[in-house]
């Protein structure tokens, strides 16, 4: 099963090509059960990177272009009263999608934005007071503009704090851009992804992850991460829920890398990408300044 | 490898002060020539020029050897094998070039600095060659280990520490074992009295500050007037000068003289100066003495080899008269030889007035003390006829003038007498319990003989009694009192300081250089007594250390494999850890560790994956591997310890 994932990540990096590390990450996010926010400048490839991410894991999935005027009914879905059966019928809406791809989260209204926030953290949408269950598994795959771009608006803390993951592509190297004009072709790149995970590989995948070994010593040493943060007032502190996704993605981490432990590296590794926009809501993808300071400032000695 | 250059200045100065401390075995011609080598090779090398080659310096060596041995004669054995290893170490510093050639030099050195225990058992001394063996224990680890400053440091520490208890373990404990070969005599000018007395040896003797003996009582000590310490016996006289007679001389022991139905009853001990002389101090007659120490004829204690180191002995004896040994005694000390003709004509007359011997006595103190006679210690130089210009004419004179005078006029008027040499009075320090008797409290006194006994007389009393009473300088006039002193002990807060020392030097003398056989035994047999109690307090000792290294144990337990392995690797990675990052993880600083020794790559790897899964897997087996790899790859390990060290 591990191997098959390898396969798909040795094939995603054909598809975005020189990111490798994000996209060991993005894939992590994913085992690790989380959502993932992708935040770039326009045409860096983040919505080819959650596409090819929807499209590799096998799964139903369903885009929303965010916009200012998109309202909670269009993404949810709503009752709409048929007159030949003379009943309320639902239609469901893209939400009820295993992946939700959620192009320019940022640009939607506040309202629009906080009922995506209900699904994904309770993975249920209700709707005139009926509760409606989501598929299994949901992910939402959101990309977002920098903030000081025109006609966003910011994603509140609790609900940047619901994304587990917050990578950012960025420019890619000279090599990699040789190559990827290199190989320019009318075709979308998605046609490239021939492996494919399928759902039950990727339960399995996702079952394994909590059963990862993460040691008291370990363990001691993320608290101690944490806890610098609560100590310190320049950044907003962190939260059981926050050391919760650490050290749930340093142990999807590990499960890549193909360990049935977790070390101190790997937590080293996602922190940066898991604290970060959580310390400061207003920081952009690109740095981890915040993050940075504490892992300088915190002795590991395991 | 070349010899690092701080070490040969270290050794440099070392050998210099060395050569200071054994200047006693020194020539002065063979001190400047070796102090001018030594400095030579200091500015040399101070100033970065290379040594000497190795063939001028075996020129060098043999001609100043052939030297010293041309000087043989003059300086003793012992001092010529002192120089000739001296020349052999000056010589090798000057030609030293590898590390490898320094290695029998620090040996030397540790016997150097052993020997000048032979020329001093001062305490200060004794301080100062302690500090020369630290420096050249420091150098010896230079040696060695010339890149690790830390690790000198600490093992000079360590070293010390070791060594202390050790060296008190065996001065305490480990049996006196006698000298396995008889150290030649130094040849060394003696000081103190000597076998001549003419007037103006005991004037020199008066302005020397030195210490001649301590001594303590058991009880109470003696007043000051029965402080006559006797010492030598001047019998012979040749109108001028006394000598000891050549039967005091030769080795024969007083006959028993607990015959004479005297009873002990004085008790104490001397701890006496290194003098070179054979004589040493009593008070009156003793009985019984022990060490190297006998009492010979005439009531004199003697050594049985010249005094050359602090010797201390235990004097039993009676503070009553000395009987005649031998009619021969008397016949001696009538002598009164030629000259002095209005001398002779006194004490012819004096006789005519008094009968008897005390009676005489006691007139010859009244023509002291009611004629116009002084008391000075710059008398006027006396012609041919000494002792008629000092009674009839000069009438100014110390203790040896008087002496001399009243043991002749006792003579001429047919009474044996003879002048007695030694020390008078002393200093008694009460909080310390010891008597300090000083170069300057040299007297000489007069003994005579009636009724097969020798009494005590000293003239000086007559003429200045506080000379007895008290001490040397109430006797004098001011300015004679100044003259007496150098100028530095004027200061008040500076002669505290040298007295102070000075019985800090009598404890030293009194517990170090007078522990024998005797304490030895004693601190055994203590021992032996309290065996129980010394075994209890053994064994709780013991049993302590035991529940403290328990107890850090039980503080420091590994909690789990996980804090186990991480224990583990910290201590077995020690000082490799002082360049991990702090917040570096084990993990990578080991990979890092990998990356820069590719050579022992595949070890650190394998290290690392049985580490992480111990410490991340709470693995026992891992842990057991880990510390299996720990174990097998020490040396590797300890090479990179070394590495790191030197970057």
């Amino acid at each position: 099963m591990l191997t098959q994932l390898h396969n798909v990540e040795r094939n995603l990096n054909q598809v975005i090509l020189g990111k490798p590390h994000q996209i060991r990450l993005a894939l992590c996010c994913l085992l690790a059960e989380g959502h993932l926010l992708l935040e770039d400048l326009p045409g860096m490839g983040k919505t080819t990177l959650a596409h090819a991410l929807a499209d590799s894991l096998g799964l139903s999935y369903r885009r929303v272009q965010f916009t200012s005027d998109l309202l909670p009914g269009d993404l949810v879905g709503m009752n709409i009263y048929d007159s030949r059966s003379q009943q309320f019928r639902f239609q469901a809406g893209p939400v009820f999608s295993q992946v939700l791809l959620a192009d320019e989260i940022n640009r939607a209204s506040p309202k629009t934005q906080s009922a995506l926030l209900e699904a994904m953290e309770e993975k249920q949408v209700s709707i005139d007071g009926e509760t409606r269950a989501l598929p299994k598994p949901f992910f939402v795959i959101a990309t977002q503009n920098p903030l000081f771009h025109a006609g966003t608006s910011a994603l509140p803390e609790s609900q940047l704090d619901r994304f587990m993951f917050r990578l950012s592509l960025g420019f890619p190297d000279r090599k990699a851009e040789h190559l990827l004009l290199q190989r320019d072709s009318s075709n979308s790149r998605l046609e490239l992804l021939t492996e494919k995970l399928d759902l039950d590989q990727l339960r399995t995948l996702q079952q394994q992850v909590p059963q990862i070994n993460a040691s008291d010593s370990l363990i001691d040493y993320l608290l101690s991460l944490v806890e610098a943060s609560r100590q310190r007032n320049d950044m907003l502190p962190l939260s059981p829920r926050a050391s919760k996704a650490i050290l749930r993605a340093a142990k999807a981490f590990a499960l890549i890398n193909n360990r049935d432990y977790v070390n101190a590296d790997d937590v080293q590794q996602v922190f940066p990408y898991v604290a970060e926009h959580r310390l400061d809501p207003t920081s952009s993808a690109q740095e981890s300044r915040l993050s940075t300071l504490i892992l300088k400032a915190t002795p590991c000695s395991i | 490898m070349l010899i690092p250059a701080r070490l040969v200045t270290i050794w440099a100065v070392l050998q210099l002060g060395i050569l200071l401390l054994l200047q006693q075995a020194f020539a002065v011609w063979m001190m400047a020539l070796f102090a001018s080598m030594l400095v030579y090779k200091l500015i040399t090398h101070l100033s970065g020029r290379p040594a000497i080659g190795l063939k001028l310096v075996n020129l060098i060596a043999a001609v100043i050897a052939i030297a010293l041995m041309f000087n043989l004669r003059q300086s003793g054995v012992l001092n010529f094998m002192l120089q000739i290893l001296l020349l052999a170490a000056i010589c090798r510093l000057l030609a030293l070039k590898h590390s490898y050639d320094a290695r029998q030099l620090v040996w030397v050195h540790y016997f150097l600095i052993g020997s000048c225990f032979v020329m001093h058992q001062d305490m200060l001394v004794a301080l100062i060659i302690f500090f020369a063996f630290t420096v050249n224990l420091y150098s010896h680890f230079y040696l060695f280990a010339p890149s690790a400053v830390k690790v000198q440091w600490h093992q000079t520490g360590r070293s010390l520490l070791i060594i202390l208890p050790l060296w008190l373990g065996m001065f305490l404990l480990f049996p006196r074992v006698p000298p396995f070969w008889q150290i030649p005599n130094a040849k060394i000018a003696s000081s103190g009295l000597s076998d001549t007395l003419d007037p103006g040896s005991i004037e020199q003797l008066v302005r020397d500050d030195s210490l001649a003996f301590r001594a303590e009582f058991d009880g109470a000590p003696p007043s000051q007037d029965q402080l006559y310490w006797r010492s030598y016996l001047y019998e012979d006289f040749d109108g001028r000068r006394w000598q000891v007679n050549a039967v005091r001389k030769n080795r024969n022991r007083m006959p028993n003289i607990t015959a004479t139905g005297t009873t002990d009853n004085m008790q104490y001990r001397i701890i006496a100066e290194a003098s070179r002389q054979y004589n040493l101090f009593a008070l009156a007659l003793p009985s019984k003495v022990n060490n190297d120490v006998y009492i010979g004829s005439g009531g004199l204690i003697k050594s049985n080899k010249p005094v050359s180191q602090r010797i201390s002995y235990q004097v039993t004896g009676a503070n009553t008269l000395i009987a005649l040994a031998t009619d021969n005694e008397r016949d001696i000390n009538l002598d009164v030889a030629e000259g002095n003709a209005e001398t002779l004509n006194f004490a012819r007359q004096l006789a005519k007035q008094h009968s008897t011997p005390a009676a005489l006595v006691q007139a010859i103190s009244a023509h002291f003390n009611q004629q116009d006679y002084y008391y000075s210690l710059t008398p006027p130089m006396l012609g041919s006829n000494s002792i008629d210009e000092f009674l009839f004419d000069t009438r100014t004179g110390f203790c040896s003038h008087y002496a001399s005078a009243t043991a002749l006029i006792l003579r001429a008027a047919g009474v044996p007498a003879r002048v007695v040499g030694g020390y008078q009075g002393g200093v008694w320090h009460p909080q310390q319990g010891y008597l300090a008797v000083r170069q300057r409290e040299a007297h000489a006194w007069v003994e005579y003989l009636y009724e097969d006994q020798w009494h005590l007389y000293d003239p000086t009393a007559a003429v200045a009694p506080e000379r007895i009473l008290d001490s040397l300088e109430s006797a004098l006039t001011l300015e004679q009192q100044q003259m007496l002193m150098s100028g530095w002990l004027e200061l008040e807060l500076l002669q505290n300081l040298r007295l102070q020392l000075m019985h800090l030097d009598y404890y030293w003398s009194v517990w170090v250089l007078g522990f024998n056989d005797n304490n030895q035994q004693a601190i055994w047999r203590n021992l032996r007594q309290h065996i129980t109690l010394i075994a209890i307090t053994f064994t709780t000792l013991l049993a302590l250390i035991f529940a403290g290294f328990v107890f850090s144990w039980w503080r420091n337990r590994p909690l789990n494999s996980t804090h186990a392995a991480t224990l583990l690797i910290q201590r077995q990675l020690g000082k490799l850890l002082q360049s991990k990052a702090a917040n570096q993880s084990m993990s990578a600083f080991l990979r890092q560790l990998s990356a820069q020794h590719p050579t022992q790559r595949d070890w650190l790897i394998l290290l690392t994956l049985s580490y992480e899964q111990a410490v991340f897997n709470n693995d026992t087996h891992a842990l057991k591997s880990l510390q299996k790899q720990l174990k097998c790859n020490s040396k590797r390990l300890k090479i990179l310890r070394r590495s790191i060290k030197n970057t």
